[in-house]
């Protein structure tokens, strides 16, 4: 965990107090071997393509992140001003690990990797994402996906 | 999400930085994470680091025997500490006193001048900038902002109102100024960076009365955006 002592106030109270949804039952759904898995980065960094428009404030959409676009393209958008941006400065995939994942599919420790990923703006209402969950969701299917990685900032 | 995305079919791994919303969201899978927010994968340009971490939540998919899978990652990212003994490599101009958006503007533009250097040597090592998001380009931010002091409103494509206009130009202020830190040698913490900028720099503290300006303004918008997505609250005047 980030440690506690070390987030800022108010993030730090804000974190652990967040509203969080609550869930009556957790699925959980299996596949093949890691092997055979195509696999896909969801970020709540609000990442764009230079010269895109930035998340809107509080905005539950959800945008696409070609894996074509190359890493000097990528910006993060989000809202937020209490968590650090100098690691993403220096490496994209402190945030948004595609070229790990490339390098574990060309080890084949994983099948492949998506040729498209996706992001959110975390700090944001779970209920304003259901839709973005409907579209994320059956993307990654039609691309054939059975296995994201979840990675929020 | 990882609910959600779960419940419509996708196997999902997370990399978790808050232990508090994992214990609240039960996720199906997490692997708990003890980086600084804004680092899921630890540590930059460490890719060996990053495989570790990115493999320990992947081979969770291929346990049957969850759901919920929660694990911790073990290490700490090594540069979460203070590098010690590290100065900038940057060397700032001495800013005259501020008393005038004129006076922000010209000390704004000389420090610029002074830090473009280390930017352009980042963008040479590691071949990206994460500066871009303002829509205008560095020679013309000491301008446009000063004029918000002297209570103009402007904005700038692509940005709607002057509010995000002038909340991008500061996230750009600070990125260029974290990048340009971090141009040589080895890197300063994520807090020597955010110390240098806030009490050392001109930027830092220009970004600091814009705050005053926009708590004071009748646009609710700035108002609200620059009380809270200007400045850090470590770094508020007291």
């Amino acid at each position: 965990m980030a440690r506690t002592e070390d987030i800022p106030e108010p993030t730090r109270t804000a974190a652990a107090n967040i509203p969080c949804p609550t869930f009556d039952t957790t699925p959980f759904v299996t596949g093949p071997a890691l092997a055979q898995r195509r696999v896909a980065i969801v970020s709540s960094a609000a990442l764009i393509r230079r010269g895109d428009v930035p998340f809107p404030f509080g905005s539950g959409e959800y945008r696409a992140v070609p894996g074509s676009w190359r890493a000097d393209e990528i910006l993060m958008s989000h809202v937020s001003i209490n968590f650090d941006r100098a690691g993403f400065q220096r490496d994209i995939n402190v945030v948004f690990p595609i070229d790990r994942l490339r390098e574990l599919a060309a080890d084949g420790v994983i099948g492949s990797v998506a040729d498209t990923h996706f992001t959110m703006m975390g700090s944001t209402d779970p209920v304003a994402m259901v839709e973005s969950a409907d579209g994320i969701a059956s993307a990654l299917l039609a691309d054939r996906c059975d296995a994201v990685v979840l990675a929020p900032v | 999400m990882a609910h959600m995305l779960e419940e419509r079919g996708l196997p999902t791994t997370v990399l978790a930085l808050v232990e508090a919303q994992v214990k609240k969201t039960r996720p199906p899978r997490a692997v708990m994470v003890p980086f600084m927010l804004g680092r899921p994968l630890g540590e930059p340009n460490d890719a060996a680091f990053q495989r570790r971490v990115l493999l320990q939540a992947l081979r969770l998919l291929e346990r049957a025997d969850g759901p919920v899978l929660l694990e911790h990652f073990p290490d700490d990212n090594p540069s979460w500490f203070d590098r010690p003994g590290w100065e900038p490599s940057v060397t700032l101009p001495t800013p005259g006193a501020q008393s005038h958006a004129a006076d922000w503007e010209r000390a704004l533009r000389a420090e610029l001048g002074a830090v473009l250097p280390g930017w352009e040597r980042f963008k040479a090592r590691f071949g990206r900038t994460t500066v871009g998001l303002a829509g205008q380009p560095p020679e013309a931010w000491p301008g446009f902002a000063a004029s918000f002091l002297d209570g103009a409103l402007p904005t700038v494509p692509p940005h709607d109102t002057p509010a995000l206009a002038l909340r991008f130009l500061a996230d750009d202020l600070k990125a260029l100024y974290g990048e340009a830190v971090q141009a040589d040698g080895g890197p300063p913490s994520a807090r020597q960076i955010d110390q240098w900028f806030w009490r050392r720099t001109v930027a830092g503290q220009l970004l600091i009365a814009l705050r005053g300006v926009a708590l004071t303004s009748e646009n609710n918008a700035l108002k609200t955006v620059g009380g809270r997505f200007f400045v850090p609250v470590p770094y508020l005047p007291g």
